[in-house]
């Protein structure tokens, strides 16, 4: 069974509180929101600066609601998992790979996505249709080389899906609450009460020159 | 390809997991997080985790007899750890009244407080601490987490947080609420050792329409000017709807209460369901929280000797360049930030005869780990002096201060 690598330069993700009747919204029957505490579940942005995959260079955007991983016995347990309920990426060739591939919902137009370093933070900004969608900023920490086993859900119709993730590289982890994100009113935010995503985020990762992994796509059975 | 499949195997190290990666879990079978937890604390243990629940064999006085969870030894340490505030769980009176009541009484309560379990003492003991707390009336629950458990359910139905200590997120955060609200913090947070922003939380919560609720865990016996606690300390006793607190802190036994009006602890007795689905509280331990109680009573010199033997800690770690944080209270939070080192620090502390332990995520954010310190009236200025130099020493070898 063959593995797909992406290699990247920079990988930031922001988990942020938001409530769980909204993710319960987002998410498909069968899939758990993880809650911090009771009403309130995570909502995951990250953004990737992908520089060599199948589809060449290309940014991408990937709104998430982190979810109940599936744990099985003698398997390596994931770090955590997450159900992606939107994607966006940089080039057509990207998206049509991925949608093909990996069954993941997207933005069906190409996006617009900048990275902006200053100093120990790491800014990422998203348009659509010439508009913004969302900038999120992450600090750093310290940085050690990690490898981690994420679980990523999909949904395609009546199939759902598993996809095993590894992510490599050097990782900044912390919970110091310096970073950011602001998201716009804009279709591309239809699925999240905006105003009700905390816009600080409780834990910030920053990966970088690192590659992630994706393991042979898995159908699952549906409820 | 091959590459990337060989670092796919590579097998997990115990730091890429903590506690909160063993929560949740879907699969087939709920004991399927089971082999997963085994596998990673089996590794855990022995780089540091073993310094949790080492079992001490004597009573938890400033000098302890500790266990050492990695070589079974038994030493004799400096003990920084306990509860212990006011010195009270091992004084003579507090002994001898629960002897006499282990006599009287027996062993334990035999009933749930609702049905055979309350004993004439357990009603002493709630009226007594009604007094002490200047409210109508109060009613006991077996542990401070079961207090505020029971009493929460038992007049709200569900919640939302607001971040810690912040006013300005709470007035967010309520202005978003329809229906009941309740406002709930802590007098003395237990992590940090900083004192709940009482008076601007009481303002955001009564222009809201909310009631207040505090948890003084930490705080009841020490803080006021008659040990009331935090509410007392700013004057507003009457402002904070609801008062909870333990006895498992500076009276140095077990139990929790709630405080208020005659009205609500009937309603809580009817509803509290952490309570009545508990044994009722053992009466020796009743009997010696009385006498505990009566002790705080009586000598209020303890709670100045606390304070100033708190002075003396923060002044010493100031000198020292140690960080404790936003620390006010007895509870100091020695900030070692890096949670791969912090079991390595405390491991060398309790070698040079230091009981306290390491505090890590998810107990806190991530890399704000520590070694929690409680300061009790009991310690002499020799060992809160002896203390701060192992400490101070350990933390310098470990390049944490200057």
């Amino acid at each position: 069974m063959s593995l797909t690598r992406y290699g990247y330069r920079n990988a930031i993700s922001g988990f942020f509180e938001f409530p769980t009747d909204n993710a319960r919204r987002i998410l498909p029957a069968g899939l758990e929101p993880v809650e911090l505490h009771h009403g309130t579940s995570i909502f995951s942005m990250t953004v990737f600066d992908f520089t060599e995959s199948e589809v060449g260079a290309y940014g991408e955007a990937v709104m998430s609601v982190i979810v109940v991983p599936l744990v099985k016995p003698g398997e390596r347990l994931p770090k955590s998992a997450f159900y992606p309920y939107l994607v966006a990426t940089t080039t057509r060739a990207a998206r049509e790979h991925a949608i093909e591939r990996w069954h993941l919902p997207h933005w069906m137009e190409d996006v617009e996505i900048a990275f902006e370093p200053q100093g120990n933070r790491l800014t990422a900004k998203v348009a659509a249709d010439g508009a913004p969608v969302a900038e999120m900023a992450v600090g750093d920490y310290s940085w050690n080389p990690v490898s981690h086993l994420y679980q990523s859900f999909m949904r395609d119709g009546d199939k759902s899906y598993l996809a095993s993730i590894t992510m490599e590289g050097e990782q900044s982890e912390h919970e110091e609450e310096t970073g950011r994100v602001r998201l716009h009113e804009h279709a591309f935010n239809k699925d999240l009460a905006v105003s009700e995503v905390y816009d600080v985020p409780f834990r910030e990762i920053w990966m970088r020159n690192g590659a992630q992994t994706f393991q042979p796509l898995v159908q699952l059975e549906t409820a | 390809m091959e590459a990337a499949h060989k670092k796919e195997e590579r097998k997990s190290v115990f730091s890429d997991y903590d506690y909160s990666n063993f929560y949740y879990g879907a699969g087939d079978d709920p004991v399927n997080l089971l082999g997963p937890f085994r596998e990673w604390y089996q590794e855990a243990k022995p780089n540091g985790y073993y310094l949790y629940s080492e079992p001490l064999s004597s009573a938890p006085a400033t000098h302890v007899q500790v266990r050492n969870g990695k070589t079974g030894a038994v030493h004799d340490l400096l003990n920084l750890a306990s509860y212990n505030y006011l010195g009270i769980s091992y004084r003579e009176e507090v002994k001898q009244a629960a002897i006499e009541a282990v006599n009287k009484y027996g062993l334990g309560a035999s009933g749930s407080p609702i049905l055979s379990g309350t004993f004439d003492i357990h009603e002493e003991l709630a009226r007594e601490v009604a007094s002490f707390k200047a409210k109508d009336a109060a009613i006991l629950f077996p542990t401070g987490y079961s207090a505020n458990v029971g009493f929460i359910s038992s007049i709200m139905r569900s919640g939302v947080f607001f971040r810690h200590n912040n006013p300005l997120d709470l007035e967010r955060k309520l202005g978003g609420v329809r229906g009941k609200k309740l406002v709930v913090v802590e007098g003395v947070y237990s992590m940090d050792g900083d004192v709940c922003v009482l008076p601007e939380i009481v303002d955001v919560a009564k222009r809201h329409g909310a009631r207040v609720l505090i948890d003084e865990a930490h705080s009841t016996f020490l803080f006021g000017a008659n040990g009331r606690g935090v509410a007392e300390h700013f004057g507003l006793d009457q402002e904070v709807d609801f008062h909870l607190g333990t006895f498992s802190k500076s009276l140095g036994g077990q139990g929790g209460f709630v405080c208020g009006g005659r009205d609500l602890i009937d309603y809580v007795n009817a509803f509290g369901r952490s309570r009545f689905f508990s044994c009722n509280l053992a009466p020796p331990l009743v009997a010696g929280l009385r006498a505990g109680l009566a002790i705080v009573e009586g000598e209020p010199e303890l709670r100045a000797k606390l304070w100033s033997n708190v002075a003396y800690m923060r002044r010493r770690f100031a000198e020292e360049g140690i960080d404790i944080g936003k620390s006010t209270s007895q509870v100091m939070p020695v900030l070692v930030n890096n949670d791969a080192k912090v079991f390595a620090v405390a491991e060398k502390i309790q070698d040079r005869g230091l009981y306290l332990q390491p505090v890590t995520y998810p107990a806190v954010p991530k890399h704000k780990s520590r070694l929690r310190i409680s300061v009790s009236a009991a310690h002499t200025e020799e060992d809160l002096e002896q203390a701060v130099r192992v400490i101070a020493s350990v933390l310098r070898e470990e390049g944490i201060c200057r």
